[in-house]
């Protein structure tokens, strides 16, 4: 739900237009032409960095080297840090040496779980030109002039950070008079400090070079006025990565998987937006960003992580390696053939530069060492992975029973019903419409008796409404943020009139989660959990539907530093109340629409408002797959499209798809028709009824799925090359993917088909055929395939609910492979306590194992039954049935 | 790909039951019944297991008849006898799922949940309620069929009544031919008469006119001819600035020379054959000297004076006077030329025709008016046959036992809005608190075998579709419009009750067949 007709009913007709053309309302949003700083930094051209290193300055210690960086134009110095982390993972820092004052640098705790943990560098070589330091099996090259660093994995150049020379750091200043005469610096600097700043404020005044363009000290989007009280204030560099063609990841666009060069188009934004009806294909910001990217080539995976909460801009291009440089600082192979690149140029709004540098050399690799700096995905509780019904709006309790008993007297399962913002008193989160309803606790009794849950919507915008207590709660404590002026910020969202609680403070937050207590949020109860939407945040009436830049945040903050991240703390906020009313008892589930790196580590993702439409359901899997490469791997998008009416082909289709992706969720503007799935037709809601079904079945596969994401920060729904890495005709592979390394999906997402072209990857592992084998699909078939070797744990004995499952028997679907061989292993703990996620913790359950399915093989296999009457307990790995061929 | 599946039985569970097998009805009962082999056959007869595996929560047979009395199979289904209420058969997956489907719990054996057996409750309560309602229903079935009666009179009526216009339309076609005739008899000579009597009148105004012009033109001349010498030359025409072609504020020779078709000067024929014609329209007396102040008139011909007729006088005159007092005041302008209108029509007035042409209009008049009264009352037959046969021909039900609402009108209001539903017509919505009532839908159709009325085509929602409403019908006592809601924008449900939705209820049994042990 989101930005939608009834905004645009505030603004009178002439937006009529708008909405019937259907698409992206671009002028809403900036194109790097109008953000100043973008401008700036992509009109730099490749080509030596004024940056040099200051070797004097040098100073090592056992897991870091620090040293100074003289831009040699401006006389402007900077620090670089560089430090060596645990797990092939390295960190270039660079900040100001003397800042006016502090630059933004995100708390240590929130993205980044903890101080990383330090690994030893070895200086292996300290030449006149460079220092060469040793990480593992990895160097690094320092280049002192020009300033680069080289990442050498084994022989490979893998990583080049400002090889192009787009080094460019712009020092917090003062701001110039009016009178552009000189003029004696306002603070005395001492010694030769001061020397230096003389210099640099000639070296200025000589050469006024493209920092003196208007846009500095203030800029106008629109009819909006930023005053931009600090001045220029952005940092950005290149980094390259020399022998890849495909990067990945930087989410969220609505993108194919393989990022596309930005030569020809605006560069990938990063900037948390509510956009109303987005456009496919192209590098616009949307809801969240996660600023991580990943290169793959056959021989590694590398990536990078930019800590950095400020709007981000991403240009990429293709290029080729400057292998005349690699033939200095590495072995390289010989030959003439050329060696392909990818350049990315990288550049934020204010904060420092600060690069987590990940060496593999697998993908799995990179995401445990993703996952050690911004965590893994919580497993979610058991229901949160089944399917949920959701609507804008259900109308009312009787509304709820009927869906509800509808779903069970068509026999379709379903774990959790969800409220959108009809439900409040007025769009006043934490309170009931009194008369659509009355007896909230009663309703929600009503479905948790079948084991099911609810959900509601809880917004980050509050009323300004002194009759609302949350928000003379959160007035009267000084907690909203405020304007730039220092004034609570006002603007428009849902309930009209709003101010939003300033989430960037820890006190607030954990004020926000006191309020989902049950003794505060009255009517709710323990079956009762949370979305949070419109959390980029939404402001209907702010420059690109946003708050306004220059807004003030918490310790002296503006929104421009921390825009980012606050829809990730609200979700944080959110998922800490839900677990503190449980006393940490039970793990929370919040589904969140803006977030950021680390956010998986609270709940569930959505793609937004996405549309009814067979594109929409095509770029659901490159979106979602990834959302997973960026570590979101809990995320989905809306079954049917938000917005329009899917025909029923669609909507079938649809949930066909969604029933393979990790977030299943349908839902619908309140604009479009009814669409429950009882309502479709009796052949379409047979086959719908018979995907969620299928769903249910594997909850188990999917749980220990999450299970192992939440242990190694695996990826859930996979690209191929996660698996398969040297098989280099995956790596562009976006409509086809895997869930862990058993099950092979390829969703059906054209209209009319009755078939479609699946790749088997591995050569010496049998799926069906031939690599690439023509599969009939007609309507009520799902092509999912599992692979040769594996063991996938089901439950067969599908019920109204997971909860309902929780003691049913397991069926194991074995499939052997060519050596008549298959291991697989599955996770079981308590479905919803958040204490129980140890494996090597002992339990018990009545479940059992009740049936053996052996897929691939000729005759009766040698198994101990009493083997597998030891599956009651906990976790199993790698349960190998072998057997003669 | 080798796909060769087997089944490995883990853990057996071999239930040691009484009687017939959990979860099988008593008619059921003997298909369960174990024979001399210890041999159970699937139901659908896809095969045969040893009777120790029915229940044993393992499933064997295709169609599920081997665990009636577990959740093992996914298509199974379990009997609850319910004693004292209705017996059910819910579906296995039911079965031992931590929530009571039967009222007397026997679905619930393992314990996951301590299910009350509320049964004979719910039993007393069922039967009490299946009495009110069998009453309510047999009540509503009587008042029905008098519904269906007094349906059945209407249309008969309706139909006697279309037959009856029907004759009276055939006879009024005779008559219609009859008065048609006459009237084309009277209208010839009144015809003929009017044309001689407007041909003549043509033929007479126009010698007037042509007479009017030459006294005109007369007067023109002698005007012009300042000099009386019977000549109207260049040098008369040079002081009227109407001739000023460029309106450079002056008439040349060459201007005045143009107007006098190249001549230097004309007698009075040649004026009036050749020149008068084309300058009249412009043609003004010459003013004082006071008023030559005020500012030439437009040159455009004065097209607002309506009548094209020979101008009598020089038109312009008028017209360049100062309209008087609040000379903003258009309508009096108006009201002048109308006024200068009629007495222009009055002076040229067309004579009354004369008692004889007069007559023959009064008889073609008459004729005329009795044509129009038949016809007239022939097309409003046809209206009344179509209204009658469109209310004949509308679906009212199988036994058009819904006939009776037509024409009738039914209210529900709630917290916002009454709602009114007027059958087989419309159904609208108005805001309790006043405003306008919009249109939710007209009547379109039946669905679901005349329980749902579909009323479509309402008034269009923004962004969203046109307003329709599903009237839900069922039994009740009287008509009453029970609740409207809006389960999706714009498409709206109503709850009617009626007894024309009363079937006939089921005769009460002897024995209640449900009592089973």
């Amino acid at each position: 739900m989101a930005a939608t007709t009834i905004r645009l009913s505030y603004y009178l007709c002439c937006l009529l237009l708008i909405v019937q053309v259907h698409s992206v309302n671009r002028d809403n949003f900036k194109t790097c032409d109008q953000s100043g700083f973008c401008k700036r930094h992509r009109s730099m051209q490749p080509g030596n960095s004024p940056y040099i290193v200051l070797m004097d300055s040098l100073k090592i210690s056992s897991s870091q080297i620090s040293v100074q960086l003289l831009n040699t134009k401006t006389n402007v110095r900077l620090v670089l840090d560089l430090y060596g982390l645990q797990g092939n993972t390295a960190r270039v820092k660079i900040n100001e040496l003397e800042p006016l004052k502090p630059r933004y640098e995100i708390p240590v705790g929130d993205v980044l779980i903890g101080e990383p943990k330090q690994q030893d560098l070895k200086v292996l070589d300290k030449g006149a030109g460079s220092i060469t330091l040793g990480l593992e099996d990895n160097k690094i090259v320092v280049s002192y002039s020009p300033f680069r660093i080289d990442f050498i994995a084994g022989e490979e150049p893998v990583v080049s950070i400002n090889a192009q020379g787009l080094l460019k750091f712009e020092h917090f200043r003062k701001k110039p008079e009016a009178q552009p005469e000189e003029q004696a610096p306002a603070n005395p600097i001492e010694g030769e400090e001061k020397k230096e700043e003389e210099g640099e404020k000639k070296e200025e005044e000589k050469k006024p070079d493209n920092e003196e363009e208007p846009g500095l000290w203030e800029e106008t989007y629109k009819s909006f006025h930023d005053p931009k009280p600090n001045g220029p204030a952005s940092v950005g560099i290149d980094v390259s990565f020399p022998g890849f063609e495909n990067v990945y990841g930087i989410p969220e666009h609505a993108e194919s998987m393989a990022l596309k060069t930005t030569k020809d188009t605006d560069p990938y934004r990063l900037f948390n937006l509510d956009v109303f009806e987005y456009e496919l294909y192209n590098p616009m910001a949307l809801y969240g960003s996660v600023p991580v990217m990943w290169a793959h080539n056959e021989k590694s995976t590398v990536g990078i992580y930019w800590n950095n909460a400020a709007e981000t801009w991403i240009d990429i291009r293709s290029t080729t390696a400057d292998k005349n440089f690699f033939s200095k600082i590495a072995d390289l192979v010989k030959g003439n053939t050329e060696m392909a690149q990818m350049d990315t140029h990288w550049f934020s709004e204010s904060g420092v530069v600060d690069i987590f540098v990940m060496l593999g050399p697998r993908p799995k690799d990179v995401f445990k060492q993703y996952a050690a700096l911004t965590g893994s995905t919580e497993l979610p509780p058991l229901f949160a992975i089944a399917y949920h019904q959701c609507r804008w709006n259900y109308n009312d309790q009787d509304d709820v029973k009927n869906v509800d008993a509808n779903m069970d007297s068509f026999d379709i399962p379903y774990d959790v019903i969800w409220l959108d913002i009809e439900h409040t008193n007025g769009k006043r989160y934490f309170t009931w419409d009194a008369h659509k309803f009355p007896s909230s606790k009663d309703m929600i009794n009503g479905v948790a008796v079948k084991g099911r849950k609810m959900v509601t919507i809880v917004d980050p915008h509050l009323k300004r409404d002194d009759n609302y207590n949350v928000y003379t709660d959160a007035k009267n404590r000084d907690m909203m943020v405020k304007g730039g002026g220092g004034e609570e910020y006002e603007g428009w969202c849902w309930p009209g009139s709003s101010s939003w609680p300033d989430f960037i403070n820890p006190e607030v937050r954990n004020w926000w989660a006191s309020k989902f207590q049950y003794s505060e949020y009255g009517g709710s109860t323990p079956d009762l959990y949370i979305w949070n939407d419109m959390n980029e945040p939404s402001v209907f009436n702010g420059p690109e539907i946003t708050f306004h830049k220059d807004v003030q945040h918490y310790g002296g903050t503006e929104n421009r530093d921390v825009h980012n991240l606050y829809g990730f703390y609200v979700q944080k906020a959110t998922a800490e109340g839900i677990l503190m009313r449980s006393n940490n008892e039970q793990r929370p589930f919040v589904l969140t629409r803006a977030f950021f790196a680390g956010s998986q580590r609270f709940g569930a993702v959505w793609t937004g408002d996405n549309m009814g439409e067979w594109s929409h359901l095509k770029v659901s899997n490159p979106m979602l797959l990834t959302l997973n490469l960026a570590g979101i791997t809990f995320s989905g998008a809306d079954v049917g499209g938000f917005f329009r009416n899917p025909d029923h082909e669609l909507q079938t289709r649809w949930y066909q798809a969604g029933s393979f992706q990790p977030f299943f969720r349908a839902h619908a503007h309140i604009d479009t028709k009814r669409r429950e799935p009882f309502l479709l037709p009796e052949e379409n809601m047979k086959i719908v009824r018979e995907a969620i079904r299928k769903r249910y079945t594997y909850l188990p596969f999917w749980y220990t799925l999450f299970y192992h994401g939440f242990r190694s920060g695996e990826t859930v729904m996979s690209p191929l090359w996660v698996t398969y890495p040297e098989d280099k005709s995956t790596f562009e592979m976006d409509d086809e993917y895997l869930l862990g390394s058993s099950l092979l999906v390829k969703p059906i997402t054209e209209q009319g088909s009755v078939g479609t072209s699946v790749y088997f990857p591995g050569k010496d592992e049998s799926y069906a055929g031939s690599q690439n084998t023509y599969v009939n699909a007609p309507l009520d078939k799902i092509p999912v395939f599992q692979r040769g070797g594996s063991i996938v744990p089901r439950k067969m004995r599908v019920r109204r609910s997971s909860s309902l499952m929780a003691s049913d028997p397991f069926t194991l679907i074995i499939c052997l492979d060519k050596q008549g061989e298959a291991s697989g292993d599955f996770f079981k703990n308590n479905i919803l306590q958040s204490s129980n996620a140890d494996p090597s913790g002992k339990g018990s359950t009545k479940e059992w194992v009740e049936k053996l399915i052996i897929v691939g093989y000729p005759k009766l296999p040698q198994v101990s039954i009493s083997q597998l009457m030891a599956i009651h307990s906990l976790y199993i790995t790698a349960m190998i049935v072998t057997a003669e061929c | 790909m080798y796909c060769i599946y087997f089944l490995l039985i883990v853990g057996v569970k071999v239930s040691a039951e009484i009687g017939r097998p959990r979860g099988v009805s008593i008619s059921m009962a003997s298909k369960y019944e174990p024979n001399d082999q210890k041999i159970f056959r699937c139901l659908d007869g896809s095969g045969t297991i040893p009777y120790e595996h029915l229940n044993d929560d393992y499933c064997d047979c295709a169609d599920g008849s081997d665990e009636p009395g577990t959740s093992a199979c996914t298509n199974g289904k379990f009997h609850c006898t319910n004693a004292g209420y209705t017996p059910k058969n819910v579906q296995s997956s039911r079965v031992n799922d931590g929530v009571c489907d039967c009222c007397d719990g026997s679905d619930e054996y393992e314990g996951k949940i301590e299910c009350v057996n509320n049964c004979k409750e719910l039993g007393k309560k069922m039967r009490e309620e299946q009495d009110e309602k069998r009453r309510l229903q047999e009540e509503g079935f009587k008042k029905r069929e008098g519904f269906i009666a007094e349906a059945n009179n209407m249309m008969e009526g309706k139909k006697l009544k279309i037959q009856e216009l029907e004759k009276e339309k055939t006879e009024l076609q005779d008559k219609l031919k009859e008065l048609e005739a006459k009237k084309a008899e009277a209208e010839g000579p009144e015809k003929e008469a009017k044309d001689k009597h407007e041909q003549a009148w043509k033929e007479q105004k126009e010698v007037r006119d042509k007479e009017r012009s030459a006294i005109k033109a007369r007067e023109a001349f002698d005007e012009l001819d300042l000099n009386k010498d019977g000549f109207v030359d260049v040098l008369e025409i040079i002081p009227h600035m109407e001739f000023d072609i460029d309106s450079n504020g002056v008439v040349s020779e060459e201007e005045a020379k143009e107007h006098l078709e190249d001549n230097e000067k004309v007698d009075f024929d040649e004026f009036s054959s050749r020149i008068w014609g084309n300058i009249q329209s412009i043609y003004k007396k010459l003013v004082p000297d006071d008023q030559k102040e005020v500012p030439p008139p437009p040159v455009e011909p004065q097209g607002e004076t309506g009548v094209p007729a020979p101008t009598e006088e020089p038109q312009a005159t008028p017209h360049i006077t100062p309209i008087p007092d609040e000379g903003d005041d258009y309508d009096d302008e108006d009201d002048e030329d109308e006024d200068d209108e009629e007495d222009a029509v009055d002076e040229d007035k067309m004579p009354e025709y004369d008692e004889e042409t007069k007559a023959l209009i009064a008889a073609a008049d008459e004729a005329r008016k009795n044509h129009e009264e038949a016809d007239k009352r022939s097309r409003d037959i046809d209206g009344e046959i179509t209204t009658l046969t469109s209310y004949l021909n509308t679906d009212y039900g199988k036994d058009k036992e819904y006939a009776i609402l037509r024409d009738n009108c039914y209210e529900y209001t709630d917290r916002e809005y009454t709602y009114k539903l007027c059958p087989f017509a419309t159904a609208s919505q108005r805001p309790k608190a006043g405003g306008h009532e919009t249109n939710l839908g007209r009547w379109g159709r039946w669905e679901n075998d005349y329980k749902v009325q579909v009323y479509d085509h309402g008034q269009n929602c923004w962004n969203g579709p046109d307003r329709s409403v599903k009237v839900h019908l069922t039994c009740g006592p009287e008509h009453q419009l029970t609740n409207a809601y809006e389960p999706s924008r714009c498409e709206y449900a109503f709850d009617f009750i009626t007894p024309c939705a009363c079937n006939q209820p089921p005769q009460p049994q002897d024995k209640d067949p449900h009592d089973e042990l």
